[in-house]
């Protein structure tokens, strides 16, 4: 048999699964919010600005939108055992895991443009879709989605790591920044740690987009831990030996 | 074509650091066109030899090969067509979508991938369950997706591991029929299995482990031979002299007209004729234990 070895041939599948799931349940909420917006206008008289809608909704749900979109890729297929069906065929597990994750970031990457749509239409205030917005969303993907796929490796909860660990990130990053400004000095352990955790604090829809070296940090370690997750997942033991 | 040279895995438990030797000094080459059985009692070695067969695991030492490639390399380019015991599959899927994307991933080609699919679920009676998602198969069921997922992608090397665990009779005979049509000069079949009647019949060589160690290598062709000695079963209408003819004949005690018959096959012919010469009506003649069990009771004694 002459054997079809296109690398994509299985995107579509990997896309049919995220529209089914996590888009359908991205889409739900893009029309849903703008519809109990447009309820409590009628209330209380006056509607915010979309931009308003949209900073405040990615600064409240990004995280959680972005582990629903990529949670338990590696470690759900392995805690599943389906990783014997996936990888005794022609494909290599780093380049599967990749399409999956790609795929993750689109589909984050359409909540603000389905919301923005929705809202425009129900509002007519505009979208609240800008530059800043969508990179701030992008970079909230590259960042939490492979620090996701990182712990993936790990555990079939890594949505549950990632969510603990970037809430503790954002604490310390506080408590650093507030032991600045009040002259206190902290353990020198606590400083270095908050300095070695991955930035999550430095993602935020509700300031500009980043540049310069903070962006450069949340880029070199969203590009270095999706690197990292790729390389392990695919020199690992994938199974574990008897029938599990 | 699959070369097992030495190979050994040893699992150490993180916490207590205890040692499981699955797999020791493992040697032992599979050849295109041969249909290869292993066999052994739970906890031998089995399933660890198919993960390092399939490259799911790395070996502790030792080295095993598929075509001069390490097993990852191997089956990353050309796949392996892989049934697994416990077939493990989204719940959610469908029948005819989960042959869809395996024959996808497989690498069948678009033109052919349609007609794949109709013909894998028509060759494994899974017509009827189109509709049904993979939670709503029976065991049985569950276990004939899991082959035809495994055999849709046409491979060179086809790992069966207890293929048919949950089959009933009827599809536990057509599973044979279907092994043996899997025979090819170009492909390695490779059966892991308890069912020791089930490698008989399809494996031309088996290897039997025990305790992670290679007990030996049973070859079909002399199991073939009429030299070996066996324990057979014999019955006749009445009670005809069968010990005058058959002299290693010592009778069952419970049933009346059987014989316990300790003899060569050719022993056993020419005393058959003998005795049907005489006039005596044969009832049954059957082996009362294969070669290969006489072997697999022998090397798990060990």
């Amino acid at each position: 048999m002459t054997r079809d070895r296109s690398p994509l041939r299985y995107v579509p599948w990997l896309a049919l699964d995220i529209v089914k799931v996590q888009l359908a349940l991205f889409a739900t909420v893009a029309v849903g919010l703008p519809l109990v917006i447009l309820r409590l206008q009628k209330s209380m008289g006056t509607a915010p600005e979309a931009a308003v809608v949209q900073s405040g909704t990615f600064t409240a749900v990004l995280t959680i939108a972005v582990l629903m979109a990529i949670g338990g890729a590696i470690g759900g297929d392995l805690k599943g055992g389906y990783y014997r069906a996936w990888f005794s065929k022609p494909i290599s597990p780093w380049w599967y895991y990749l399409q999956r994750w790609l795929l993750g970031g689109i589909a984050v990457l359409l909540a603000p443009l389905m919301l923005g749509g929705v809202l425009a239409l129900v509002l007519h205030r505009g979208s609240g879709i800008t530059g800043d917005l969508m990179l701030t969303v992008a970079l909230g993907y590259l960042l939490v989605g492979s620090a996701c796929l990182l712990f993936s490796n790990f555990t079939a909860r890594d949505w549950l790591v990632v969510f603990l660990l970037s809430f503790m990130q954002q604490r310390l990053a506080q408590v650093v920044e507030a032991s600045g400004n009040f002259g206190v000095t902290l353990p020198t352990w606590l400083v270095w740690l908050e300095k070695t955790l991955p930035p999550f604090h430095l993602i935020n829809a509700m300031k500009p987009a980043l540049h310069g070296n903070e962006l450069l940090h949340v880029l070199g370690y969203g590009v270095a831990m999706l690197a990292a997750a790729l390389v392990i997942v695919q020199v690992r033991p994938l199974g574990s030996g008897g029938r599990a | 074509m699959i070369r097992f040279e030495s190979a050994s895995k040893r699992y150490v438990s993180l916490v207590r650091r205890r040692r499981v030797d699955a797999l020791q000094d493992f040697s032992l080459e599979m050849h295109r066109g041969e249909v290869v059985g292993i066999a052994g009692p739970n906890g031998a070695g089995k399933s660890t030899l198919i993960s390092l067969m399939m490259g799911f695991l790395q070996p502790t030492s030792g080295q095993i090969t598929i075509d001069g490639r390490s097993p990852r390399a191997y089956v990353e380019r050309e796949g392996v067509g892989y049934l697994t015991e416990l077939v493990n599959l989204p719940p959610q899927w469908k029948v005819p979508a989960t042959l869809q994307r395996m024959a996808v991933l497989s690498g069948v080609p678009r033109a052919t991938r349609q007609a794949a699919v109709d013909a894998t679920i028509a060759r494994l009676g899974l017509g009827e369950h189109a509709a049904k998602s993979v939670k709503q198969l029976s065991k049985g069921n569950l276990q004939r997706l899991g082959l035809g997922q495994a055999l849709i992608g046409d491979f060179e090397i086809v790992v069966l591991d207890e293929p048919t665990h949950g089959l009933d009779p009827l599809w536990t005979q057509r599973f044979r029929d279907v092994v043996a049509e899997l025979r090819r000069p170009d492909r390695v079949v490779v059966i892991a299995s308890h069912n020791l009647d089930e490698l008989e019949l399809l494996a031309d060589r088996v290897a039997i482990l025990n305790n992670g160690r290679l007990q030996r290598v049973v070859e079909h062709t002399a199991a073939s031979t009429g030299a070996a000695t066996m324990a057979w079963r014999v019955s006749f209408e009445g009670t005809p002299d069968v010990a005058s003819a058959l002299p290693g004949a010592l009778e069952v005690v419970g049933r009346p007209g059987t014989w316990r018959v300790i003899a060569s096959r050719a022993e056993l012919s020419s005393g058959l004729a003998i005795l049907l010469g005489r006039g005596a009506i044969l009832v049954e003649c059957a082996p009362e234990e294969s070669r290969l069990e006489t072997e697999f009771r022998a090397a798990v004694a060990q």
